[in-house]
């Protein structure tokens, strides 16, 4: 616990300083809430590092999880090989935050990439794609929704705790597959849905290695992928001030609270719990 | 009833079903973990100012020394101070050290730890940042008293490293801007190459000839290069820094914008995305030997690292305009840690390094032309990698029309530098006007260095 806790309350304090990590530590000056005032107010890149995050989680979460659900499905049921696929779909995220694959990410979707020469095969020009900043952002989306094997293993664990018998009174009644998805996939599976989507909804805001490897730390072209995590990175350590950066971390971390319980919040409408309250 | 989730195909079901994540236990862990995010931000301690340890001076010592760059100078250098321990047994070294990206966030939580190395290398961007926060042990007086022999090196030299009246970092090497272009690229094409010299509009007269001739775009667009705007600046009577302020106006700016926006039209640069790719300090994404333009911006020194990266034959000239607007240059420099208690053979470690002829003839030209005037002499003489006689006759030829040194960068420099990549860029995505892009990065700029 205290391994947690007092670097948390120390970095609570140091929101309040103008600390910049190099000068001697009685030099750290109490200032209030000017950090924050100066964020909300003054800060141009806080508020734009706030809607690339917010552009990059809306629609990458989204999409990641429903790659996710659909590779599961067809993952779910037993033919030649199937193991093999499991484990080809669970492998890019097992490189996860990985430099290496950003770096190869960036090399695929460079102006003369992989991705340009496959579409140059049907006679489409491409885009310069990570670096145009109309792309870039794009192109770290794309990589984030290419590594859905994480939560795809555990909607696939999901999946086969629905019991059979469920899908064969749902098609004595004469439902279809569209029927059954809807009817018994979703409610059955709808607690590990609402697991997938809190832990990838979190893991989106905090999207950093891609963005810094895409943009060599500096989130361009032109502040395109200045993920909210990358620009406190910047003023952190490329503008040593500390202070300022951890206000930044404190506003994120009661932002990804706030967002976090209001998923709780609406889970109560959709999510089946089969053990009780919603019987 | 409880029972942990197993495969249906052994399980009687019953009406209740449970799934691997059911149940108020999931709300609970999900708490926790939210709970338990870690915080990146949290290093803090305080800079310890002991004095030294001079009692005996021979009793056994281990210096920490941390630098930047690749294998090739850690090998050098690695052969340098073992030089030092040959004469002086008691002392052995902490090696450490890394490539460029990423070293000075190391070096700065250090510092914030309060265990910063003894001896580290530091560059101009951010000699004032460390030496304004008393990071750095001003040098002065073992400068007078002779314990740190600057007396061969070039007096501009000595002066781009001291800050705020302190003598805050020793130059370890000089260089000075150099325009590098691809000679084999020129001459296949029957194009001249470029001079010394040359006006800014001829300069671009010559790229936009060179891309219509040889179908690759003649130079990259230096207009987010703070070195190429601040030689510009100079040759008009202006500076990046004059005092405690900027020393240029938001016009000045603009028609730097204007100037390269001009020659993007003319098809002298690449297009945006491209300039975009030369725009990281990396050596080997430079466009000069990447064959996607055929100069880039760099520093003198940077020319033999800028050889391994590509076969084609490499030139170097000054940047346009008149040449006295550069200077000699740090090209690094090494500071002390004012908190060590080592300060004294940190020191003499330093005076070492740059004045011993045989450690000099070890290190070479590897961190720049050596700043000892004598030892440059005698390496420059001995020398028989064909790159660095090169870059080293380049030098020493600009050498000779340099002009003053400027002051030290001001404090917040870095930011300073970064803002420009991005106003510069937003001008060549076409997404800002010249003078939107040079209004927004002049206030800015301002705010940057704290002037008001």
């Amino acid at each position: 616990m205290g391994i947690t806790a007092v670097p948390m309350l120390l970095s609570l304090y140091l929101s309040f300083t103008n600390y910049d990590a190099l000068s001697d530590f009685s030099a750290v000056e109490w200032i209030g809430l000017d950090n924050y005032r100066e964020m909300f107010t003054a800060d141009a890149s806080f508020w734009h590092a706030v809607r690339v995050t917010i552009t990059f989680a809306l629609v990458a979460v989204p999409l990641k999880l429903a790659a996710a659900l659909g590779v599961a499905l067809l993952l779910n049921r037993a033919f030649r090989g199937v193991g093999l696929f499991r484990g080809l779909f669970y492998l890019p995220s097992l490189l996860g935050g990985s430099v290496a694959l950003a770096i190869v990410w960036v090399n695929m979707f460079n102006r003369d990439g992989a991705f340009n020469s496959l579409l140059s095969v049907f006679g489409i020009e491409g885009a310069p794609w990570v670096n145009d900043p109309r792309w870039a952002l794009e192109t770290l989306m794309a990589l984030a929704i290419w590594q859905f094997g994480a939560p795809m293993v555990i909607f696939l664990a999901g999946l086969k705790q629905i019991p059979v018998e469920l899908y064969e009174a749902a098609s004595v009644d004469g439902a279809g597959p569209w029927r059954q998805f809807r009817a018994v996939t979703l409610p059955m599976l709808s607690p590990v849905i609402f697991f997938n989507l809190v832990l990838e909804t979190i893991n989106g805001f905090q999207g950093f290695t891609s963005a810094f490897v895409l943009s060599n730390g500096t989130g361009g072209p032109v502040d395109s992928t200045l993920m909210y995590t990358l620009n406190l990175y910047i003023k952190g350590f490329t503008e040593l001030r500390m202070g300022y950066a951890s206000a930044l971390a404190w506003v994120f971390l009661v932002a990804i609270a706030l967002i976090t319980v209001l998923l709780f919040s609406t889970g109560r409408f959709w999510v089946h719990y089969a053990d009780g309250e919603d019987r | 009833m409880h029972r942990a989730p197993s495969s249906r195909a052994v399980e009687p079901t019953t009406r209740h079903h449970r799934t691997a994540f059911s149940g108020p236990g999931l709300r609970r862990r999900l708490l926790a973990a939210l709970v338990t995010i870690p915080l990146a931000l949290a290093a803090a301690a305080c800079g310890d100012d002991g004095g030294d340890s001079a009692a005996d001076p021979n009793k056994p010592v281990e210096l920490s020394i941390f630098w930047w760059g690749a294998e090739g100078r850690a090998k050098l250098t690695e052969d340098a101070l073992a030089l030092y321990t040959k004469k002086h047994p008691n002392v052995t070294f902490k090696k450490t050290w890394q490539a460029n990206q990423g070293y000075f966030d190391k070096l700065a939580t250090l510092t914030a730890g309060g265990d910063a190395p003894d001896l580290f290398q530091i560059d101009d961007n951010y000699l004032t940042e460390y030496a304004s926060r008393n990071v750095t042990l001003d040098l002065t007086s073992y400068k007078d008293g002779g314990k740190l022999d600057v007396s061969k090196f070039p007096e501009s030299l000595v002066n781009y490293g001291i800050v705020d009246g302190k003598l805050a970092g020793v130059a370890f090497g000089e260089n000075t801007q150099g325009l590098v272009f691809n000679k084999t690229l020129l001459d296949k094409n029957k194009l001249p190459a470029p001079t010394t010299g040359m006006t800014w509009a001829d300069f671009i007269t010559w790229a936009e000839n060179v891309s219509k001739t040889a179908k690759v775009p003649g130079t990259q667009d230096p207009s987010a290069d703070y070195k190429a705007f601040w030689v510009w600046l100079r040759q008009q009577g202006k500076d990046l820094y004059k005092d405690k302020a900027l020393g240029f106006t938001e016009q000045d700016v603009a028609g730097w914008f204007e100037l390269w926006k001009g020659a993007r039209d003319r098809g002298a640069t690449p297009t945006a995305d491209v300039i975009h790719e030369g725009n990281v300090t990396d050596i080997s994404k430079q466009l000069v030997v990447t064959g996607k333009a055929g100069t880039s911006w760099v520093w003198a020194n940077q020319m033999p690292e800028l050889k391994k990266n590509t076969k084609d034959e490499l030139g170097v000239i000054a940047y346009p305009g008149d040449p006295s607007a550069q200077w000699a240059r740090a090209s690094m420099y090494f500071s002390v840690f004012r908190g060590s208690d080592k300060k004294d053979i940190a020191v003499d470690v330093i005076n070492f390094l740059s004045n011993d002829p045989e450690a000099a003839a070890v290190l070479g030209t590897d961190r720049g032309l050596p700043s000892n005037l004598d030892i440059r002499k005698s390496v420059s003489d001995s020398v028989s990698d064909p790159n660095m006689k090169v870059a080293i006759t380049v030098q020493t030829e600009l050498g000779a029309k340099f002009g003053a040194s400027p002051q030290v960068p001001l404090k917040g420099h870095s930011k300073v530098r970064a803002e420009l990549i991005k106003a510069a860029e937003e001008v060549q995505f076409g997404r800002q006007t010249p003078a939107e892009a040079a209004k927004a990065y002049f206030a800015v700029a301002q705010a940057a260095i704290g002037q008001a």
